[in-house]
Formats: C-alpha cells, sequence, structure tokens
C-alpha cells in the first residue's frame, strides 16, 4: 500500500497512577525511515516506546502497524489482552539500555532461542541466522561467550543481533548507549548507523545529538508526555522553534 | 559420670543393633528422597501457578496462595495424623490407593503425602523468592521477542530462579529429611521408630545416638555444601554487572 506509514500511533495516552507520562502523542514513521526521539529525562519518550510494543499497553489511543489496527477495540479488556501482542511483537525488536540479555545462555544461544521457541525455526536454521547477524555486528569470535564474559558495548551488540533475528519490520532503540562507558558507545552507534544504510525503519530514543542528526531521517523533540516538536535534523538541532527545544539543547550541548 | 556416658555412648549396644538401625535409617533416606523429588516438583508447580498472568487466573492464584498459607501454618505431624488416621477409610477409586507393586507398606506413602504437601508450600516459597530475585528486564526481553508467558518462564525466568535458590532448596531438604521422622508415630520402622524401640527394651539410648550419627553423616555434607553454594551465588551477583557499564 504506498503511502501506508509503517507505523502509526495516534493520540496514545499513558497514566501511572495518578502520573499522567503520555498526554496524547501521535507519531508515524514511514517504511525506511530513521525517527530520532529526543527530550529530557521523564518526559516520556521510553514510555512511548514501551508503549509501542506494549510492554506498557497505553490505557487510550491506536497503534496501526503496516496499517493494521493492534487496538481490540473500545470494548475490549485493558492490558495487554486488547491488544494484538503477537502480530505487533513479531514484527516490532526493541533494544533496552540495560541490554537484559539472558545471563544464562551464550551469545548464540540469546540470539537463537526466540527465532526456535517462537517462530519454529529448526536449531540449524536459527543458528546460521544468529552466527550471520553476530559476525555482522562484529562478534563473530564471541558465539560461545556468556554475557557476563562480554563488555557492555558488546553485550548491546548481541542485543541487537538478537531483535534482528526476528526479521522485525521495525526497530525500537530505548536510549542503547546511556548505559556505556564513553568509549564503547561508537561500536553500538555504528552497528545502529548501519542498520538505518540498510533501509530499516525504526525509532531511536537517544541523548546523541550528533548521531541524531547523521543519521535520524527527522527528529522528534519531547516534553511533559507531548511532543513538542519534530522537523529534519538539521532544522531542528540548529534553529528549534520552540523555546523548550532551544533550553535543552543548550543544556545537552554544555555537557 | 561412667553412667550418663555409658546411657547414650553403650558401644557394645551400638555394635549389637548396628544393622537394625542402618536398616531403619535406610528407610529414612528413601523416604527423604522421594518425599523431597516430589515437593521440590510440587513447590515449583505451586509457585507457577502462584506467578500466572492476568484476571481470569485470579481464582487460581488465590487457590494456591491460601494453600500454601495453610501448609506453612499447619504442623507437619498433625498433617500426617489427618492422612494415616483416615485416608483408609475414604471412598478412594481403586487408582488412587496406595501403590503397593513398589513393596513399601502403606505407612511410607502417607509419610511421603504428608512430607510432600508440607514442604511443596514451604519449597513454593522458596522458589517464588527466586522468581521475584529474577530481574523484570528478562522477562520484558523475552516477552519483547514474542514470548508468551509461559515460554518466558519457562525458557528465561525458571531456569535462572532456580538457580539462585538451589542452596535455600537444599537447606529445606535437609529439614525434610529430619522431619521424616515424626513418621514414626504412625509405625513406620524408620530410624527414630527402630531406635525407640531398642532404647525401651535395653533402657538405653545408644542405638538412637547411633541413628542421630547416620543422620549427621549425611547432613553435615550437606550443610557445607549449602555453604559453598551460597558464597559462589554471592560471588555471581558481584558480578552481574557487566564490565564497560557505566
Amino acid at each position: 500500500m504506498p503511502g501506508e506509514p509503517a507505523l502509526r500511533v495516534e493520540n496514545i495516552h499513558k497514566r501511572f497512577g495518578e502520573l499522567e507520562v503520555l498526554r496524547g502523542v501521535d507519531l508515524e514513521v514511514g517504511k525506511g525511515e530513521v525517527v530520532c526521539v529526543l527530550g529530557p529525562s521523564g518526559s516520556g519518550k521510553s514510555t512511548l516506546l514501551r508503549c509501542i510494543n506494549l510492554l506498557e499497553p497505553p490505557e487510550e489511543g491506536e497503534i496501526f502497524l503496516e496499517g493494521r489496527d493492534i487496538c481490540k477495540g473500545a470494548d475490549a479488556p485493558a492490558g495487554e489482552s486488547g491488544w494484538h501482542v503477537d502480530f505487533l511483537r513479531q514484527r516490532i525488536g526493541i533494544v533496552f539500555q540495560q541490554f537484559n540479555l539472558f545471563p544464562h545462555k551464550t551469545a548464540l544461544e540469546n540470539v537463537t532461542m526466540a527465532p526456535e521457541k517462537v517462530l519454529g525455526r529448526s536449531r540449524h536454521e536459527a543458528r546460521a541466522k544468529a552466527v550471520e547477524l553476530l559476525e555482522r555486528v562484529g562478534l563473530g569470535d564471541k558465539l560461545d561467550e556468556y554475557p557476563e564474559r562480554l563488555s557492555g558495548g558488546q553485550q548491546q551488540r548481541v542485543a541487537i543481533a538478537r531483535a534482528l533475528a526476528m526479521d522485525p519490520h521495525v526497530m525500537l532503540f530505548d536510549e542503547v548507549t546511556s548505559a556505556l562507558d564513553p568509549e564503547l558507545v561508537k561500536e553500538v552507534l555504528d552497528a545502529i548507523r548501519e542498520l538505518a544504510d540498510e533501509g530499516m525503519t525504526m525509532i531511536v530514543v537517544t541523548h546523541e545529538l550528533g548521531f541524531a542528526r547523521e543519521v535520524g531521517d527527522r527528529v522528534v523533540f519531547m516534553d511533559e508526555g507531548r511532543i513538542v516538536e519534530e522537523g529534519a535534523p538539521a532544522e531542528l538541532l540548529d534553529d528549534p522553534g520552540e523555546e523548550r527545544t532551544r533550553r535543552f539543547l543548550g543544556l545537552v550541548l554544555e555537557r | 559420670m561412667n553412667e550418663i556416658l555409658n546411657q547414650y555412648w553403650d558401644f557394645g549396644l551400638m555394635a549389637e543393633h548396628f544393622d537394625e538401625v542402618l536398616d531403619g535409617f535406610w528407610i529414612t533416606v528413601q523416604l527423604s528422597i522421594v518425599a523431597g523429588v516430589l515437593a521440590l516438583a510440587w513447590g515449583l508447580l505451586l509457585a507457577v501457578l502462584r506467578q500466572l498472568p492476568g484476571k481470569p487466573l485470579l481464582p487460581v492464584r488465590l487457590a494456591t496462595i491460601a494453600y500454601i498459607d495453610v501448609f506453612r501454618g499447619v504442623p507437619l505431624l498433625i498433617v500426617i495424623l489427618l492422612i494415616s488416621g483416615s485416608l483408609p477409610f475414604l471412598p478412594l477409586p481403586e487408582a488412587l490407593r496406595i501403590p503397593r507393586w513398589l513393596g513399601k507398606p502403606d505407612t511410607f506413602w502417607y509419610g511421603v503425602m504428608a512430607l510432600t504437601i508440607t514442604y511443596g508450600a514451604y519449597m513454593a516459597e522458596v522458589y517464588r523468592a527466586g522468581i521475584e530475585a529474577v530481574a523484570p528486564g528478562q522477562t520484558e526481553a523475552a516477552r519483547s521477542l514474542g514470548m508468551s508467558h509461559g515460554q518466558a518462564m519457562r525458557n528465561v525466568v525458571l531456569p535462572q530462579a532456580v538457580r539462585k535458590v538451589f542452596a535455600p532448596l537444599l537447606n529445606d531438604f535437609i529439614a525434610l529429611m529430619k522431619d521424616t521422622t515424626l513418621v514414626s508415630v504412625i509405625a513406620l520402622n524408620e530410624v527414630a521408630l527402630v531406635g525407640r524401640d531398642i532404647q525401651s527394651s535395653a533402657f538405653n539410648s545408644s542405638a538412637l545416638t547411633l541413628g542421630a550419627l547416620m543422620f549427621l553423616a549425611v547432613t553435615l555434607p550437606l550443610a557445607r555444601l549449602v555453604d559453598r553454594l551460597i558464597v559462589r551465588e554471592q560471588g555471581r551477583f558481584s558480578r552481574t554487572a557487566p564490565r564497560g557499564a557505566a
């Protein structure tokens, strides 16, 4: 369907008790587009990704993936069961700030587990694909290492390979370099950049302005649960229209 | 002084009855292993039932919690008496009757049931602690990869949880093994009853001392093993922060 965005979210609301973390977010991501989301901590960026993935199902709003409405309807039960979770999760991959690798499994097993258990791929097939993916992120020599023996940057690259093994149509990155020592950031960003070059559709929540400028097709600035403004990276980063964006960028650049 | 020593450490009496006491201890070991394995499995099942997600399964969770609370609170001895005193008179189908083909007396199986019911509840709590100690990010990662709740439990959460609580579970097994002596009240010929029979005919407690020594021969190494496992597990915890993480 030409013109149909890969992912569209409409009027997403999310509350944690009294606190309304997302107050009506609309976002469209075109096929092959890289959208970078910036904003101060607590602005709802991570929650937005977790809502899209239904790890925190939104209370209100709709999600369309490749034209399909993921919400089962207004009278559907609240929480996860009100959504077409399987359809969505098998097409959207997410990488977390804290990697969340399975510590009792080797790098290779981390990558093969879901394809074997969820997609029913043969061990041989899953392994071949995992080896290819781990080689692609530069870890072909670490297949049989356990996560605790890998550096943070290496762990995060395994996590990227693990998400890619499910053949996602859209990838979400949730501050994937924030828990890393500075010298390890580049290797992870390089892996994401390569994915972008290959045409993967993705939403990247990040504090790396340089990365957003270089790799992002569009930058979105969030604050207090809303999208404040969005635009082409160069435009938004060099000449933000909103005072709040300007203040935030000023603070980040001062670091 | 000699009187006291002789009352508990009459080596002649110990030697004379060694085989009998050992036979009794062998029954104790069999009872411990059968009930221990069943309690480990039953406790795991209870812990998993307790973690089932969603509103429709709330009754299952509540029933599980009620079971665990009740059998952690009722003395094992009373459970043994409730089972052994009334089970033979209940109108049960033949398939649910005591298995005779294994050649064990009914009292052995009453003991297995009571120990499994009670220690299953204890062990369910230990498993729960282990499940809750697994970082929530693990479940999220598994679920985000498309795994169902059951798949995430089986492949990601439980393997880590069981590893974390292996030492406490072994502790419960030691406690279970000691509690098998309570089954002597329904006349199962395990080590405590054998020792008591000798005690009351010889007016000397040395056979029971011998039984206690046999217990120690098993429980002391197990306790040391528990200590070593705990140290190893703590070592693992201190290394969980990945190298290169800020």
